[in-house]
C-alpha cells in the first residue's frame, strides 16, 4: 500500500508536469489549429533564463522569475511573427514543419550561446521534501501540482468570465465570425502565443529543480505532453489536465509493475488505444465534416 | 494540401514522354557510370550512399504525403525495419541479402498497412500522433528486445551480395534502384491509383462519392510508403554494414519529413532534391563547428525560411518559374459525343426509398420519408431551409448512415453500402458547396469520375481519357481540359463537377443546389445543360431553392418540411398544394397537419 | 604577479615567434595531423568539449617538446553530432584527408562499432575510449583503447564491494544503452567469483524523468549494496536524489559517470559517500596529478575521464610515431603495441595484442563533493 501511494504521488507529480506543458499545446491548437512542436523549447529557454538571472547574476528568486517570464512573453510574440503568422493561411503541415524548424533553431541557439553543460536551479523551498506517513512528498512536485491546479482555475475564470477570454474563445471557434464581430483576430492569436510561451516558461522553471536544466529537457517532456493532449482531447483544457495526469500515473505504475525500460512504450500504447477507440479524447467532441 | 496547387498544370499525360524516357535512362546510366568510375574518398562514398538510400525512403513520403496527403512521422521506423531485416537476417540467420531485403520490405509493408488502417477513423494531428507512437514503440523494441535485435549494441558486419561488395558498385546499384523507384513514383501520379490518391488528398468526401474506395486508397498509400522506407533501409544497412537503434529514431523521421517538404512533396524530383540538400547542408555548415550548435541553429532557421518563402518546396518553386515560361496550349483532340446509358432499360422505377429516417440525437432531420423516382425525367426535392433536403441527399449517397428505412437503386438494396460502393452501383452526385479536387486539372477530375468500376470506359487509359473529354465537351469546357480547376469561375467549377458525375455514366444523378451562387446567365446555361442531360434519358434528382428553375426542369416534385414529406406528385399539382404554399410562405396551414 | 625579467623576455619572444613558426609550418603543410571525432552538438556536446581540452593539452606538450618527427603536431576535429551516422560521416570525412596519419575515435562504444568498418578501411591507428570489451576483439588491428574496458570495471566493482566494503547482495541499476547493458553484464558475471549474489538487475531507458519505480525496486529487493551503470549525468542526478529521498542509503559503487564533473554538480550531496570506479583519478599517480594541474589551469574545474583518455591517446600516438621514426601506419602500429609501462593520466599503459592499453581501475570516494582516491585495482594483462 505504501508503495502504491508513493507511486501515485510520483505519477501525479510527473503527470502535472505533462499537464502544464499540455496547457500550452491546447491553447495554441485552439487558436490556430496547429500543434506547436517547439512548445517544449519554451520550457527549456525559460529554465535557462532563470539560471542566468537567478544563479549567474544573482537576482532574488522572484525578480528573476518575473524577468524570465517577461522574456518568455517576448519570445512568444517573436515566435508568432516569425513562425506562425507568415503561414497562417496555409494548411497545418507547413506550419508543423515550421515549428519543428523553430524547435531545432531555439535548442541549438541556446546551445551556441550557453554551451552544453547542464545546470542546477534550486527551487523555491529550502528543504527538499517531507514524509507524511510512509510517503515521501517532494516539495517541488507538491508545488507543481498546486500551481497546475491554480493555473487551470485561473484559465477557467479567464475564459469564462472575462471579455478578453470570451473574445479569445470566439476567435478559436470561428475566426471569420470573430472578425465579422469586430474582434481583432491577429491580436487574439498574438495574445495566445504570448500566453502559451509564458505558461511553457512557468512549466520549465517549475520542473528545473527536479529534472535539471539541460538543452534536451524540453523535447522529452513535450512529446509526452503532446500525447497527454491527445488523450485528453484537443478541444478542452480540462482534458489536457486529465490526460497529463493519466499519462503520468500509467507510466509510473507501468514502470513499477511491468517493465522500466518500456516505460515510454506504455504511454504510447495507451495513446494508440485511445486514438483507435476514442479518437475524440476523454472530453473532446467529434467534429464531423459536413457535406 | 494546398501547396501543390501550382505544380499540377502540366496536363494529364505528359507529351514529352516520348523522348523523356530515353533521356532519363541515359542520365541514370551516366550517374551509375560516374559512381563506378570516378575515384572517391570514403567520405564522398558514405555521403552518396546515405543520400541515395535516404532518397528512396523519402520517395515513400512523396507517395503518402505528396500524393495522398496523409502525414507519416514514422518513416525512420520503416527504414529501420528494412535495415534490421537485412542486418539480422544475414548475420544471425544466414539468409541471403535479397531474401532479407524482401522480408524487411514485407514486414514494413504490413505495418504500413496497419498504420494506414488507423486512418479509417483518424486524420491530421491524430494520424501524426499514431505514427509518432508507432515510431517510439519500434525504437523501444529495437533497444530492449536484445535476443532478437541485439539491443543497443546494434548489428555489425552486415555483408553485401558478392558482386556488389565494392563500395562504388554498390552505390551504382543503389542509384539504379533509386532511379527505378523514382520513375515508378513519377508514373504513379498519373495512374488510376495516383489520381485516386490525389482526389483523397484534395477532398476526401468527394473522392468517396466519386467512387473511390478512400480507405483502401489510404492503406495502399501507407503500405507503398512503408515499402519504399523498407527498401531504402535495407540498402542503407548493406551500405554502412552497421545498424543500431538510434539511427532510426523519431528525430530521423522528422528529418525525412523535412526532406520531402523542403524539396517539394508533389514530385519525386523534389524528394531527391530535398534529401540531397538536407544531407549536404549540415555537412557544408561543418566549418561553423567552432561554436557548438550554431550550424544546427542555422539549419533550423533555414527550415522555417523555406516553409515561409517556398511553400511548394524547392522543386515546386522552380517548377512555378519554368511553367511561367512555357505555357504552350496543347492541341485538343475531341473525345466525340458523350454516351449516357441512364442505367439501361431497367424497371420503370430507378430509386425506391421507403421510411427513410435520419436522427441526430433527438433531432429528426429526416423522418420516415418515402420517395419514388421514375426512370427518365427530372425529379425535384424541395422544401424550406432546414427541411432535411441535403440530409436526405447525404443519406442517399452514403455520407450519413440511415437511422431507419431502405434505399433501393435499380432493384439493388444500397442502404448499407459505403459511398464509393453506391457510386459503383450507379449513383452520381454533386455538392452544394462545390467539391472538386482543386489541385488537379479539369480533365483529371473528370477522369476519376469516368473510372467508376462498370463505367463504359473500362480501364483502357485512352478510352478513359476520351470519355472524360467527351464529358467535358458535353458541359462545353473541353478547351480548358488541361487547366487546374482552382482557377475556374464558380459556374465552370459547377459544370466540371457535373461532368465528373456524368463521366461515370450513372443511373441516377443527384444535384445538390446546382443553381446556388450562379448569376442569371450561368443559370440559363445550367437550365439548358439539365435539359440536355435529361434528353439523353438520364434520371436526375435535384434540390434547389430557385422555384423558376425547378418548375422549368422538373416533372415531379417532392416537398419536405421539418424532415417529413408533405407533398409529392406532378410539378404543377404540387406547387398549388396549400401545405406547400404555407410551408414556403410561413403561414399556418388551414388544416392541422 | 611575480615576473622575472628573463621570464618576461622569454615569454615575449615565444609569443612573437610562435605564430610565425606555426604559419611557416602551415605554409609547407609540414604538420603531422591527427584527426579527432568528437561530439560538438547533441546530447554529449559537453563531454566533447572536455575531450577537446584534454587533447589540446597533450598537443601543446608534444609541440613544446619538439613535435613529431621534427614537425608540429596538429589536431583536426569533426563533429559526430552524438549520433552514429554522424560519427560515420565525421570519421570518413577525416579519413578522406590523406595527410592525417592517426585518429582519435569516440568514447561511445556504439559509435565505435559504427565507425569500425571505415576504420579498418582507413588502415591507420585509431585511439579510442569506448569501453565495450568486444571492440578490441573485432580483429581490427588499428584500434587502440585508452581506457580500461568494461570487463575490468565489473570485476573491480564486484571485488571492491566484497573485499573492501564486505557487502555481497547486489542490486544493479543500468542504462539500457550499449554501455549500460555491457557493464551490468560484466558486473553480474563477476559476482560469483567474489562470493556475491544478485538481488536485482534493473535497466532503465536513457533520459527518464523519474526513477521512483526503480528506487522502490531497489528498496524492496533487500540488497545491501548498489552497483550502477549510468550514461547521462542528468539521469544519474535525478536517480541519486530520489534514492536518498526515499531513504535508500546502502553503499553504492558506480561506473565512471558517478564521479564526473557534471554529475557532482547536479546531484550535489546526494552522491556524498558513494564510490566510483574511475579510469582517471587525480591522486592516483604523479602523471595524473600533473595532468590535473594542467587541466585546471585551463578549465578551472577538475578533469575527468572525458579528457584524460584523449590526453593519453595524443601523447601515446605522438610517442609511437617518434619511436617508429615514421608516420607509416604499420610502423606506428608496431610502436604502439610495444608501449610498456608508460605512465599516463589514466594509469600505466601496457598494450596487449588486442590493443587494450589499461587493465585496471581506480576506486575513488566522494567525500562531501571532493573526489578522493582510494585504491587502484589492476589485473595482470595478457601481453602474450
Amino acid at each position: 500500500m505504501d508503495l502504491v501511494l508513493q507511486l501515485l504521488f510520483t505519477g501525479i507529480g510527473i503527470g502535472s508536469v505533462y499537464a502544464l506543458v499540455a496547457l500550452g499545446f491546447v491553447l495554441i491548437f485552439r487558436a490556430t489549429n496547429v500543434v506547436n512542436f517547439a512548445q517544449g523549447e519554451f520550457s527549456m529557454v525559460a529554465a535557462f533564463l532563470m539560471v542566468v538571472f537567478s544563479v549567474k547574476i544573482g537576482l532574488p528568486y522572484w525578480v528573476a522569475f518575473i524577468i524570465a517570464l517577461i522574456c518568455m512573453a517576448g519570445l512568444g510574440a517573436v515566435f508568432n511573427l516569425a513562425v506562425y503568422y507568415p503561414l497562417r493561411h496555409r494548411t497545418y503541415l507547413p506550419v508543423i514543419i515550421s515549428t519543428i524548424g523553430a524547435s531545432i533553431f531555439i535548442a541549438n541557439t541556446t546551445l551556441a550561446i550557453h554551451g552544453p553543460e547542464p545546470e542546477v536551479l534550486s527551487g523555491w523551498f529550502d528543504t527538499p521534501g517531507f514524509m507524511l506517513g510512509p510517503v515521501y512528498f517532494d516539495n517541488q512536485y507538491v508545488l507543481i501540482i498546486v500551481v497546475t491546479a491554480l493555473l487551470v482555475a485561473l484559465q477557467y475564470w479567464f475564459f469564462e468570465h472575462t471579455l478578453l477570454g470570451k473574445k479569445l474563445q470566439a476567435t478559436s471557434q470561428d475566426k471569420e465570425m470573430a472578425a465579422l464581430l469586430g474582434i481583432p483576430v491577429a491580436v487574439m492569436i498574438m495574445i495566445t502565443f504570448v500566453y502559451s510561451a509564458v505558461i511553457g516558461g512557468i512549466a520549465g522553471i517549475l520542473v528545473a529543480p527536479v529534472l535539471f536544466v539541460s538543452i534536451g529537457m524540453g523535447a522529452t517532456i513535450a512529446l509526452k505532453a503532446f500525447a497527454a493532449t491527445i488523450i485528453g482531447g484537443f478541444g478542452e483544457v480540462t482534458g489536457a489536465i486529465i490526460g497529463g495526469l493519466a499519462l503520468g500515473v500509467i507510466e509510473t505504475f507501468g514502470a513499477a509493475y511491468i517493465s522500466v525500460p518500456y516505460k515510454d512504450g506504455f504511454a504510447f500504447l495507451v495513446l494508440i488505444a485511445f486514438l483507435i477507440f476514442r479518437p475524440q479524447g476523454i472530453f473532446g467532441e467529434r467534429v464531423a465534416e459536413k457535406a | 494540401m494546398s501547396s501543390s496547387e501550382t505544380t499540377a498544370s502540366a496536363g494529364a499525360i505528359r507529351p514529352r514522354l516520348r523522348w523523356g524516357v530515353p533521356a532519363y535512362l541515359l542520365l541514370v546510366l551516366a550517374a551509375m557510370a560516374l559512381a563506378i568510375v570516378v575515384p572517391k574518398t570514403g567520405y564522398v562514398l558514405n555521403i552518396s550512399l546515405q543520400a541515395t538510400t535516404y532518397a528512396i525512403a523519402v520517395l515513400g513520403l512523396t507517395v503518402v504525403l505528396g500524393l495522398c496527403g496523409q502525414i507519416n512521422l514514422a518513416q525512420a521506423a520503416f527504414f529501420g525495419l528494412g535495415a534490421y531485416a537485412v542486418g539480422i537476417g544475414q548475420t544471425e540467420h544466414g539468409l541471403n541479402f535479397w531474401a532479407c531485403l524482401l522480408i524487411g520490405t514485407g514486414v514494413a509493408a504490413g505495418f504500413g498497412a496497419l498504420l494506414g488502417a488507423s486512418t479509417l477513423r483518424l486524420g491530421g494531428h491524430y494520424l501524426a500522433m499514431v505514427t509518432i507512437s508507432f515510431q517510439q514503440i519500434v525504437t523501444l523494441v529495437l533497444i530492449n528486445w536484445i535476443p532478437v535485435t541485439k539491443g543497443p549494441d546494434g548489428v555489425r558486419a552486415i555483408p553485401r551480395p558478392g558482386f556488389l561488395a565494392d563500395g562504388s558498385t554498390y552505390l551504382a546499384f543503389c542509384i539504379a534502384v533509386l532511379a527505378a523507384v523514382g520513375f515508378l513514383v513519377w508514373r504513379l501520379r498519373d495512374s488510376r491509383l495516383g489520381r485516386a490518391m490525389r482526389a483523397v488528398r484534395d477532398n476526401e468526401l468527394a473522392a468517396g462519392v466519386a467512387g473511390i474506395d478512400v480507405y483502401r486508397t489510404k492503406v495502399t498509400a501507407f503500405a507503398l510508403s512503408a515499402i519504399l522506407g523498407g527498401v531504402g533501409g535495407g540498402l542503407f544497412a548493406g551500405g554502412f554494414s552497421y545498424v543500431s537503434p538510434d539511427q532510426f529514431s523519431f528525430a530521423e523521421s522528422v528529418v525525412f519529413l523535412t526532406m520531402v517538404l523542403l524539396g517539394g512533396a508533389a514530385s519525386p524530383v523534389g524528394a531527391v532534391i530535398g534529401t540531397g540538400l538536407l544531407i549536404l547542408i549540415p555537412e557544408w555548415l561543418r566549418f561553423l563547428k567552432s561554436i557548438p550548435g550554431l550550424y544546427l541553429a542555422i539549419y533550423g532557421a533555414a527550415v522555417i525560411l523555406i516553409m515561409v518563402f517556398m511553400p511548394d518546396g524547392i522543386w515546386g518553386f522552380l517548377r512555378g518559374r519554368l511553367d511561367r515560361l512555357k505555357r504552350a496550349v496543347l492541341p485538343v483532340r475531341s473525345g466525340g459525343a458523350l454516351q449516357l446509358s441512364g442505367g439501361g432499360q431497367g424497371a420503370d422505377t430507378v430509386l425506391e426509398v421507403r421510411g427513410l429516417s435520419k436522427h441526430f440525437g433527438g433531432l429528426k432531420a429526416v423522418d420516415e420519408v418515402d420517395l419514388t423516382i421514375r426512370r427518365g425525367g427530372v425529379h425535384a426535392l424541395i422544401g424550406p431551409n432546414g427541411s432535411g433536403k441535403t440530409t436526405t441527399l447525404n443519406v442517399l449517397s452514403g455520407l450519413y448512415k440511415a437511422t431507419a428505412g431502405s434505399i433501393v437503386l435499380d432493384g439493388r438494396d444500397i442502404t448499407n453500402l459505403p459511398p464509393h460502393a453506391r457510386t459503383q452501383a450507379g449513383l452520381g452526385r454533386t455538392f452544394q458547396n462545390i467539391r472538386l479536387w482543386r489541385s488537379m486539372t479539369a480533365l483529371e477530375n473528370v477522369m476519376v469520375g469516368a473510372e467508376r468500376p462498370g463505367s463504359p470506359a473500362g480501364s483502357d487509359p485512352a478510352a478513359l481519357m476520351a470519355r472524360a473529354r467527351a464529358a467535358l465537351a458535353f458541359v462545353e469546357l473541353e478547351d480548358r481540359a488541361d487547366e487546374v480547376v482552382a482557377s475556374f469561375s464558380y459556374g465552370h467549377q459547377r459544370a466540371v463537377e457535373i461532368a465528373r458525375a456524368l463521366a461515370g455514366d450513372p443511373a441516377l444523378l443527384l444535384l445538390d443546389e446546382p443553381g446556388a451562387g450562379l448569376n442569371s446567365s450561368e443559370k440559363v446555361e445550367l437550365r439548358n445543360l439539365l435539359k440536355r442531360i435529361s434528353a439523353r434519358g438520364l434520371t436526375i434528382l435535384i434540390i434547389d431553392h430557385d422555384m423558376t428553375l425547378v418548375s422549368e426542369v422538373a416533372q415531379h416534385i417532392t416537398v419536405l418540411n421539418f424532415g417529413r414529406r408533405i407533398a409529392d406528385g406532378y410539378s404543377a399539382d404540387v406547387l398549388k398544394h396549400p401545405d406547400v404554399i404555407a410551408a414556403y410562405l410561413g403561414a399556418a396551414p388551414d388544416v392541422p397537419a | 604577479m611575480h615576473l622575472t625579467r628573463r621570464g618576461f623576455t622569454t615569454a615575449l619572444a615565444g609569443t612573437i615567434a610562435a605564430p610565425a613558426v606555426l604559419r611557416s609550418a602551415y605554409a609547407q603543410g609540414a604538420t603531422v595531423k591527427i584527426g579527432m571525432v568528437m561530439p560538438m552538438t547533441g546530447a554529449a556536446a559537453e563531454s566533447g568539449s572536455f575531450a577537446q581540452t584534454g587533447a589540446k593539452i597533450a598537443l601543446e606538450q608534444v609541440n613544446k617538446a619538439g613535435g613529431v618527427l621534427g614537425k608540429p603536431l596538429e589536431l583536426v576535429y569533426e563533429d559526430d553530432q552524438t549520433t552514429n551516422p554522424g560519427a560515420v560521416l565525421a570519421f570518413s570525412k577525416l579519413a578522406s584527408q590523406s595527410d592525417i596519419v592517426a585518429f582519435l575515435g569516440s568514447i561511445r562504444s556504439t559509435q565505435m562499432h559504427a565507425m569500425a568498418p571505415d576504420m579498418l578501411k582507413a588502415g591507420k591507428p585509431v585511439g579510442f575510449g569506448g569501453t565495450d570489451p568486444n571492440l578490441t576483439k573485432l580483429g581490427n588491428p588499428w584500434l587502440f583503447r585508452f581506457r580500461p574496458n568494461d570487463s575490468y570495471s565489473g570485476r573491480v566493482i564486484a571485488q571492491y564491494g566484497a573485499k573492501e566494503l564486505g557487502k555481497k547482495k547486489w542490486a544493479i541499476v543500468h542504462s539500457t544503452d550499449a554501455f549500460g547493458t555491457a557493464g551490468a553484464k560484466a558486473l553480474e558475471e563477476a559476482l560469483p567469483d567474489n562470493g556475491s549474489t544478485l538481488a536485482l538487475k534493473q535497466g532503465y531507458a536513457n533520459q527518464s524523468q523519474d526513477f521512483t519505480p526503480v528506487v522502490l525496486a531497489v528498496r524492496q529487493s533487500g540488497a545491501d549494496i548498489l552497483g550502477t551503470y549510468f550514461t547521462f549525468e542528468t539521469d544519474l542526478g535525478i536517480f541519486a536524489r530520489q534514492l536518498r529521498q526515499l531513504g535508500v542509503n546502502i553503499p553504492w559503487v558506480g561506473s565512471p559517470s558517478i564521479v564526473n564533473v557534471s554529475a557532482l554538480k547536479l546531484a550535489g550531496p546526494a552522491l556524498y559517500n558513494t564510490f566510483g570506479v574511475a579510469d582517471y583519478a587525480e591522486d592516483s599517480s604523479d602523471a595524473s596529478k600533473a595532468f590535473g594541474k594542467a587541466y585546471r589551469d585551463i578549465r578551472k574545474v577538475a578533469p575527468d575521464n572525458q579528457s584524460s583518455w584523449t590526453y593519453d591517446a595524443v601523447t601515446c600516438l605522438a610517442m609511437a610515431m617518434n619511436k617508429a621514426g615514421s608516420t607509416d601506419p604499420n610502423k606506428v602500429r608496431e610502436a604502439m603495441l610495444a608501449i610498456r609501462g608508460h605512465k599516463g593520466a589514466e594509469g600505466e599503459y601496457n598494450f596487449d595484442k588486442n590493443g587494450d592499453g589499461l587493465h585496471g581501475y581506480n576506486i575513488v570516494k566522494n567525500e562531501k563533493g571532493e573526489i578522493k582516491f582510494d585504491k587502484r585495482i589492476d589485473f595482470p594483462p595478457n601481453l602474450g
